[in-house]
């Protein structure tokens, strides 16, 4: 393994987002080698998965709930579907997903990460949604499924911390069915300046404390609010959807754009 | 009710049908946990009732699923849809309004009624015992003091209400006919402005007159 290369401001890690060599990637604002970013990030959500619900409700003041409600309202998710909850963590769109589908239906919720995994399972069998609900640990980048098997695909938060996103989509878009439709909810640029510099201060100044103060881990929220700032801005990843093969793909800024829910057909 | 498209993209952004939809949610299922007659929804299950209310631009669909309702802001596989408004949905508690409010084309009945009939089913069987609820919290002592300040607020409302009814009614059947309207008191204020000019020139003729008199002394 190699070490930390480089490490940057969020303006010069921002600009050298697009220039980094073909076996290099971003962990946050440090440069690193790809095969380097997966342990990496699973020590980040090794880290955080047990106290990763309430520190999102504490972190985002219970708004990702409204924002995940948005993505499964956009998603028209029908009785009978098949859904994947790609990156889904501790399975908030796939308590929902399972009740919408039905027992007709099934939701496969994956994440890479074995703790996300554990946890999310714990809390969905708590509350009794067991029928139609099956767990994969998988590596978005190469998903463990047969070509045009799923309905939906949804990635909430979690695109970010892939290695290779534009390969991620392309596995992504082999999984679904013709007609099948990838939802991406994810952190993005504000539309507004002032909200911006506002949410610079915030992410980098009281998120980090927060996690020091709550999970006892300030570093894994530095990462979070480092991957944000890494990550493609709406158009961007709009291009990037277009380019895997993803067809009619559009986004919604939410929340001034700090969150952005874009979306992409298979025909 | 009419809303602009900036209003609605606005709307959207801030997630207020998804914000509405999880309070409804909440609400109904944590009223469903507190009813002292277990209601069964497995009879139900996978059904949806769409609301389209004229007060909001979004629907409200209610589906049934683990026993638990869900409340989303799109009506893509609605078993029944009611369109109407909150107002029309109250009247609704009197049964033998539903045919006259869809003959008066205040209320619009799409798809099962059946399920629409479940769905009612279910909000007439809730019966909350909220003391019982409130002295889990606070105490029987407590609660059977707030039980009777509340009744007492209740009924000093309810006297409230009655008096100005009784108040506005004498007003608009009697009193109305009787008051003077506000073209009367124009009329008024014209005939004691005409007097007083008519009154100004009798002082001043007469005031000519004792001058002439006067003068011819």
């Amino acid at each position: 393994m190699s070490s930390v290369e480089k490490n940057s401001t969020p303006s010069q890690a921002q600009n050298d987002a697009n220039s980094v060599a073909d076996n290099t990637t971003h962990f946050g604002f440090q440069t690193i080698d790809k095969e380097e970013k997966i342990s990496k990030v699973a020590g980040v959500f090794h880290s955080v998965a047990k106290q990763y619900d309430v520190m999102n409700d504490l972190m985002s003041f219970g708004i990702h709930r409204l924002w995940k409600r948005f993505t499964i309202d956009a998603s028209g998710v029908r009785p009978g579907n098949k859904v994947l909850d790609l990156a889904g963590g501790t399975g908030d769109l796939t308590a929902k997903f399972s009740q919408l589908v039905g027992k007709e239906g099934q939701v496969v919720l994956a994440d890479i990460n074995s703790s996300m995994l554990n946890v999310g399972r714990d809390k969905l069998r708590d509350r009794g949604l067991v029928q139609n609900i099956e767990y994969v640990q998988a590596n978005a980048e190469y998903l463990p499924f047969e070509e045009n098997t799923f309905d939906i695909v949804t990635i909430a938060f979690g695109l970010r911390n892939v290695t290779d996103k534009d390969k991620a989509l392309r596995s992504i878009f082999s999984v679904l069915k013709p007609g099948g439709r990838l939802l991406v909810l994810e952190f993005s640029k504000p539309e507004h300046e002032v909200l911006n510099k506002a949410y610079d201060f915030y992410s980098f100044n009281i998120l980090p404390k927060m996690g020091e103060l709550v999970a006892k881990d300030g570093e894994s929220y530095q990462y979070l609010a480092e991957s944000i700032r890494m990550h493609p801005n709406q158009e961007t990843l709009k291009e990037m959807m277009d380019n895997a093969g993803f067809e009619q793909t559009s986004y919604k800024n939410l929340t001034g754009g700090i969150v952005a829910l874009h979306k992409g057909y298979k025909f | 009710m009419f809303l602009s498209t900036r209003a609605v993209k606005l709307s959207e952004q801030l997630m207020v049908p998804q914000f509405i939809c999880s309070v409804v949610e909440l609400i109904i299922n944590r009223a469903l946990s507190l009813s002292s007659k277990p209601i069964t929804l497995s009879v139900m299950e996978n059904k949806t009732l769409t609301l389209e209310l004229a007060e909001l631009n979004f629907p409200l669909s209610i589906t049934v699923s683990n026993n638990e309702l869900l409340v989303n802001g799109t009506n893509s596989t609605s078993d029944c849809t009611l369109i109407s408004s909150i107002a029309t949905l109250r009247q609704l508690k009197a049964k033998q309004q539903l045919t006259e409010l869809i003959k008066q084309e205040q209320l619009d009945i799409q798809g099962d009624i059946k399920v629409a009939q479940q769905f009612a089913r279910i909000a007439e069987e809730l019966n909350i015992d909220w003391s019982t609820e409130i002295a889990k919290h606070i105490g029987d002592v407590p609660t059977h003091k707030l039980e009777q300040l509340s009744q007492k607020a209740k009924n000093s409302l309810s006297r409230l209400f009655e008096s100005l009814e009784a108040d506005v009614g004498e007003f608009l059947v009697h009193e109305k006919r009787l008051a003077v309207t506000n073209s009367e008191i124009n009329r008024f204020n014209q005939g004691v402005e005409q007097v007083n000019e008519q009154l100004s020139h009798v002082e001043s003729r007469l005031a000519a007159l004792e001058s002439l008199l006067n003068n011819c002394q």
